[in-house]
């Protein structure tokens, strides 16, 4: 019970089963996984083997069948939907691949929408969507349009709408995979300095092994179960393995 | 959010363009055909308000206002003989044909009014004297039957100018203004006598007799009087007005007709904004199921999907409704085609308009309602 308070995310035993019948696909086999508050966690791994899906789970975006999933010590499978959506909207920031900014809304008010939608009133809304702007390097841009702004610039300002209501879980989904390599680089700065936060935690899904550098530990799937944990100092958990961290890069496809 | 939902809605033009264009054309076609067909009914009634009398008593099988029987010219007295009568007039209808300078005929509504009380008289005389109407060979016109009698002539017929009105000569007194006729019919008043005198004799001239209740008598009391006195049908003013817009329900297709392009209005405008709607629902799909990731919950989303198709409709129905209101006015100031817009038609209308939208949204909230969050982390 210690250890769960101490950290952001504990997963148990979780399945997941997409379809019925001959036609099912089972994208989670009994997850375990586990989240510390004030880290950068990646979960890296090839393609289909869960780690979009093991995302939603965490973020309370997608149902799952069996299994257990605490979130800062608030259990997910006893939540009814209502409780689900409530617990997303004050507790978790969504960074999309595709960044998501709604392309007829000005920086300032896609950035506000998250607030709004806790029920911020505008003009306090406006403030904080400016003020997360100037901190992210896009001072005097709030009143444009995303489709004026390069790439990373986008991504920076999905950063700012995932952090304006000051999440305690930032869930981001390939951050960097429509971003160039030194932009990309620019971002996981950026996500790296949020998780500095000690109240807070910070979930990338990658395939780019560029990138893992900035995390504090990796989480690597296969064939939707969790098979090894590498963090920084080369511990690669109980399965074993090399590490993931650099200098040993290893391109996972 | 609200706000935000409409700038989303605003920013697809074409879209947008689209759903106010369809919604406009919607409440066009309703109100205009409506407001064209109410106006069509109220010229079916135009002789009462022409003639407004409180009892109409007509042969018993006469069953609307614009195809009247005649009756024996002893009928009037017989209903003045019934218990619960005022007085009574007697009141003689006929289509005519009168000749115009260039050689050509037109029908002209010939009332004939009770020779001493003129009742029945036009509601608004513009020129002239109602009295005179009693001189020889004296009518009164209305603005219509000027216009269209005037054809041929050099300057518009006017006071105490002549036409022939079935090959005997008529001295215009006094020109009136007049409810239309259903047929077009411009009205000709003459005083009962001269009404006979130009109209080719018949067995039976009487056409209809005006009446009023006796002091202390209900109109429904002393119709019911008339009724069981002389065996001809008594209609209040009332009665008389349902009975001829029933009357064409029943037996013309003009409501089937009109009826058919109303409904046209309501379907075209719920196919437009519903299929464009949805589209637009579609295409933002990715955006919407973004903010469901966010918390914005399925009520909110409902809500901002409704505030986005209620202010098309708003909008849509406004530009509709000053279409309608131009076309009003132009018509009529000229007369035609009949037009009659009370207050529950564009009420009516708006109802209908908000109702599409409303429905429109439904499309959208249905497919958001079933959206998982979990959308937005596929690619």
């Amino acid at each position: 019970m210690q250890a769960s308070t101490q950290l952001a995310v504990h997963i148990r035993a979780v399945t997941k089963t997409f379809g019925t019948g001959e036609a099912a696909v089972r994208a989670l086999k009994g997850v375990d996984f586990d989240a510390r508050q004030g880290e950068l966690l990646m979960i890296v791994g090839p393609s289909g083997c869960g780690k979009t899906t093991l995302l939603s789970v965490i973020a309370g975006t997608l149902d799952f069948e069996a299994g257990e999933v605490e979130v800062f010590g608030s259990s997910l499978h006893g939540m009814k939907p209502r409780e689900v959506t409530e617990f997303r909207k004050r507790h978790v920031g969504f960074i999309f691949q595709q960044f998501n900014l709604i392309p007829t809304l000005t920086l300032i008010e896609n950035v506000c929408v998250p607030l709004l939608i806790n029920g911020t009133g505008w003009r306090i809304a406006e403030q904080k969507a400016t003020a997360i702007l100037d901190r992210l390097g896009l001072q005097g841009r709030g009143h444009e349009l995303p489709r004026n702004l390069s790439g990373g610039q986008q991504q920076r300002v999905a950063i700012a709408r995932a952090l304006v209501h000051e999440p305690r879980l930032v869930i981001c989904d390939e951050p960097t995979s429509a971003l160039d390599k030194d932009t990309g680089a620019l971002i996981m700065e950026l996500l790296r300095d949020i998780a500095r936060h000690p109240d807070r935690t910070v979930i990338v899904v990658t395939h780019d092994n560029r990138i893992f550098k900035h995390a504090d530990r990796l989480t690597e799937m296969e064939d939707g179960r969790v098979q090894r944990v590498h963090d920084q100092a080369g511990n690669s958990g109980e399965n074993g393995g090399s590490s993931l961290f650099p200098p040993s890069p290893k391109l996972i496809t | 959010m609200y706000h935000l939902a409409l700038k989303m809605l605003l920013g697809d033009r074409a879209k947008f363009v689209m759903l106010v264009g369809g919604l406009t054309f919607a409440t066009l076609l309703m109100t205009q055909q409506a407001a064209v067909f109410f106006g069509l009914l109220t010229w079916t009634t135009s002789h009462m308000r022409n003639m407004r009398a409180k009892l109409w008593v007509v042969d018993r099988k006469v069953e609307q206002a614009n195809e009247l029987k005649a009756l024996r010219d002893t009928d009037v007295n017989r209903v003045r003989s019934a218990p619960g009568v005022a007085w009574a007039v007697p009141v003689y209808m006929t289509i005519q044909s009168a000749k115009l300078a260039d050689g050509n005929f037109k029908p002209v509504q010939l009332v004939g009014l009770d020779n001493t009380t003129l009742i029945g008289r036009p509601p608004v005389i513009l020129q002239g004297r109602l009295e005179d109407v009693r001189l020889p060979n004296a009518v009164i016109l209305d603005e219509l039957g000027v216009k269209r009698l005037s054809a041929g002539r050099a300057k518009p017929l006017g006071l105490g100018d002549t036409f022939e009105l079935n090959d005997k000569e008529a001295r215009i007194v006094a020109i009136c203004r007049a409810d239309r006729h259903f047929f077009g019919y411009p009205y000709t008043y003459a005083t009962y006598t001269q009404a006979l005198q130009f109209a080719p004799k018949q067995r039976k001239m009487l056409s209809l007799v005006l009446a009023e209740p006796a002091p202390g008598w209900t109109l429904a009391a002393a119709a019911s009087s008339i009724e069981a006195e002389t065996g001809m049908k008594a209609y209040t003013e009332d009665e008389l007005f349902w009975s001829t817009i029933w009357w064409y329900f029943r037996n013309t297709g003009i409501p089937v007709a009109f009826m058919s392009i109303i409904l046209l209005g309501l379907i075209v405008g719920t196919t437009i904004s519903g299929q464009t709607f949805y589209a637009f629902v579609h295409e933002n799909l990715r955006h919407l199921g973004a903010l469901k990731a966010m918390g914005a919950s399925n009520g909110l989303l409902a809500r901002m999907l409704l505030v986005q198709s209620l202010t098309v409709g708003f909008l849509g129905y406004g530009l509709g409704a000053l279409m309608v209101t131009a076309f009003g006015r132009s018509v009529l100031a000229r007369g035609e085609p009949p037009f009659m817009m009370p207050w529950q038609l564009p009420v009516g209308t708006f109802l209908a308009v908000m109702g599409i939208c409303c429905l429109s949204a439904l499309l959208g909230i249905r497919k958001v309602w079933n959206i998982e969050p979990a959308i937005v982390f596929r690619g």
